[in-house]
């Protein structure tokens, strides 16, 4: 493969604008996919970070939690039955800090269980988001509703919903804040088998998280943006490879007629934007790390090396068919209609 | 000695409906050492003569001899491989690769011959035949830096560096002035000589038939005479 080599040599800064292009592309493709990834977390953080399983709400919520009510009958006879199932409730809320400052936040009170963090009445755990912003363990929140107060007993990593900080409260502190006893949902971890329960709807995870307005529009929008720019990267393949074929079919007749393969003269434009995708992406995968330690606090970016690898492999294979279908054209060419024409 | 042999070679194109014969019975062999050239009237029939010849095109009728075997019923792979390392091709244009270094040009060359010898000898071969056309102080020139006849001297020792038992020329003087193309005939007829090969010329040009041992004269798809 040396005549590809040669030609990348001669030819640079042709190669050297393609490979460019594809960096940036890619890169921009790695950043997009961080920030679906990072944006997925800070919304749901909560749900994304249980194990597999299924959850429950009642047929007439119409696949909305807050609407949902499992009367307690259900909830007692599932908890009693199912391994590890969690009854929880989530509801937006707000609480006022030391200085009478609102925030919002996410209560989140559930059964016992291992999967969310447990408090006695009275205290709450915070996302971590909260003490950046200057609460402190020790410190007493109040509730304008009911009065209550909580003591910050902690803070946890990562636990959003709908973009919003998760506060764990107590099952009494719930009622009395809500007026009711019963939950909204109940989780059961595990895949094996689907539990049929009579006026429960199930949800996998990911249909959960689908439920959650904002999810959904965030993630379409933002993946969308991703295929596109792979599909666009493909374009940029096959477009260069057709301008470039372009120019050598007379060159490709004069080597077919003294007797190269068709197959080699493939070869050698495979080689070509293997080398090219491949430098393209290393520089980008880079790019994107470096991006990724860099990115503000604030920021809600998370991209993990699987991801980037696994984007990798797609640039690489939809280069490889962008390329060959381009490449069609190679084996067209008739060597003899090539040595008609004039110099190349 | 008989190194090449057409016998009753026809092409026949069909453009829709019609049907139009280009070559009609074509009888004609090739001699090692020797020079033959095929002369005559733009539309005779020379290029599509020579391209069938050289297995670049198939006939539609008729055999064509070549060490022993039948390039006329031939798959085009088996066709391919014999191009490759038994024929040489000099065409109007030099068709050199733009990117690839004189040197480099002759190196690809015996590469796609497909030859077994050592990477040194391949070596000292490039040099040798560069020397004989009188390119060897241009072998790491790009195609762009050299003149129209110095593209073709190295077109024409890539078509020989493999030793090639028949050399297959269109119009290789066509676009080079008189002084040139002489430099460039004698080239060939002395390679023709060295190597024993079978060469087979198309030329416009009277000229340049003082180099030639043979001429063949074609009209309308048939030849016409033959004379040395
Ligand atoms: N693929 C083809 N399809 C139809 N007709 C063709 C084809 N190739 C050649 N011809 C016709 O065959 C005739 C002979 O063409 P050819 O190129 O062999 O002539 P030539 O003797 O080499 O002419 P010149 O001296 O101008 O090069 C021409 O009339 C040409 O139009
Ligand atoms: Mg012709």
């Amino acid at each position: 493969m040396k005549m590809a080599w040669k030609e990348m040599q001669k030819n640079k800064a042709k190669f050297i604008i393609l490979g460019s292009i594809i960096f940036l592309v890619s890169l921009l493709t790695f950043i997009i996919s961080g920030l679906a990834n990072g944006l997925s977390h800070d919304n749901a953080g909560l749900i994304k970070d249980l194990p597999d399983g299924h959850f429950y709400m009642t047929e007439d919520a119409e696949e909305m939690y807050n609407l949902s009510t499992i009367n307690n009958g259900t909830q007692e006879d599932i908890l009693m039955n199912q391994e590890n199932s969690v009854a929880l409730s989530i509801q937006m809320g707000f609480v006022n800090d030391q200085f009478d400052k609102q925030r919002s936040v996410a209560f989140v009170t559930s059964t016992d269980s291992d999967l969310f963090e447990q408090v006695s009445s009275g205290e709450i755990i915070l996302d971590r988001s909260l003490e950046d912003e200057g609460i402190k363990v020790g410190d007493t929140l109040t509730h304008n509703q009911s009065n209550g107060t909580f003591l910050v007993k902690g803070f946890v990593n990562q636990k959003k919903y709908s973009h919003t900080p998760v506060a764990y409260i107590s099952t009494e502190d719930y009622q009395d804040i809500y007026q009711t006893s019963d939950m909204q949902l109940i989780f059961i971890p595990g895949t094996e088998n689907v539990q049929q329960f009579t006026g429960l709807q199930a949800f996998t995870n990911q249909e959960f998280l689908k439920t959650i307005p904002s999810y959904s529009a965030e993630q379409m929008s933002l993946n969308m943006i991703v295929w596109f720019l792979i599909v666009i990267s493909g374009m940029l393949f096959a477009i260069f490879f057709y301008m470039m074929n372009v120019q050598k079919i007379g060159l490709y007749g004069i080597l077919k007629a003294i007797g190269v393969k068709t197959s080699t003269l493939f070869q050698m434009m495979w080689t070509q934007m293997v080398v090219i995708t491949s430098i393209a992406l290393t520089v980008s995968i880079a790019g994107s790390q470096i991006f990724n330690s860099l990115a503000p606090n604030g920021m809600p970016f998370s991209l993990t090396i699987e991801t980037t690898l696994q984007l990798s492999c797609v640039f690489l294979i939809i280069g490889f068919v962008g390329a060959t279908l381009s490449g069609f054209q190679i084996k067209k060419v008739e060597a003899l209609q090539a040595i008609q024409q004039g110099e190349m | 000695m008989d190194r090449f042999t057409m016998e009753k070679v026809r092409k026949t194109f069909t453009n829709g409906e019609t049907k139009e014969d280009i070559l009609k019975g074509i009888n004609l062999s090739l001699m090692e050492g020797e020079v033959t050239a095929l002369v005559g009237a733009s539309g005779s029939g020379k290029s599509t003569l020579l391209t069938i010849a050289a297995g670049l095109q198939s006939a539609t009728e008729g055999t064509i001899q070549f060490d022993g075997q039948n390039i006329a019923t031939m798959k085009s792979d088996q066709i391919r491989k014999i191009r490759a390392s038994k024929f040489g091709f000099v065409f109007q244009f030099a068709h050199l690769v733009p990117f690839l270094t004189v040197k480099e040009q002759l190196l690809l060359m015996l590469d796609i011959a497909d030859s077994k010898q050592k990477k040194v000898d391949k070596k000292k071969e490039v040099d040798r035949i560069l020397k004989l056309v009188g390119m060897e102080h241009r072998k790491d020139s790009y195609p762009t830096s050299l003149s129209g006849g110095e593209k073709q001297r190295v077109a024409i020792a890539r078509a020989i560096i493999h030793k090639p038992k028949v050399l297959f020329a269109d119009e290789p003087t066509a676009s080079l002035d008189s002084k040139r193309s002489r430099e460039v005939m004698a080239l060939l007829r002395d390679i023709t000589k060295t190597y024993h090969i079978a060469t087979l010329l198309v030329t416009h040009d009277e000229e340049m038939l003082i180099f030639t041992d043979r001429v063949i004269k074609m009209l309308d798809g048939k030849i016409l005479a033959e004379s040395n």
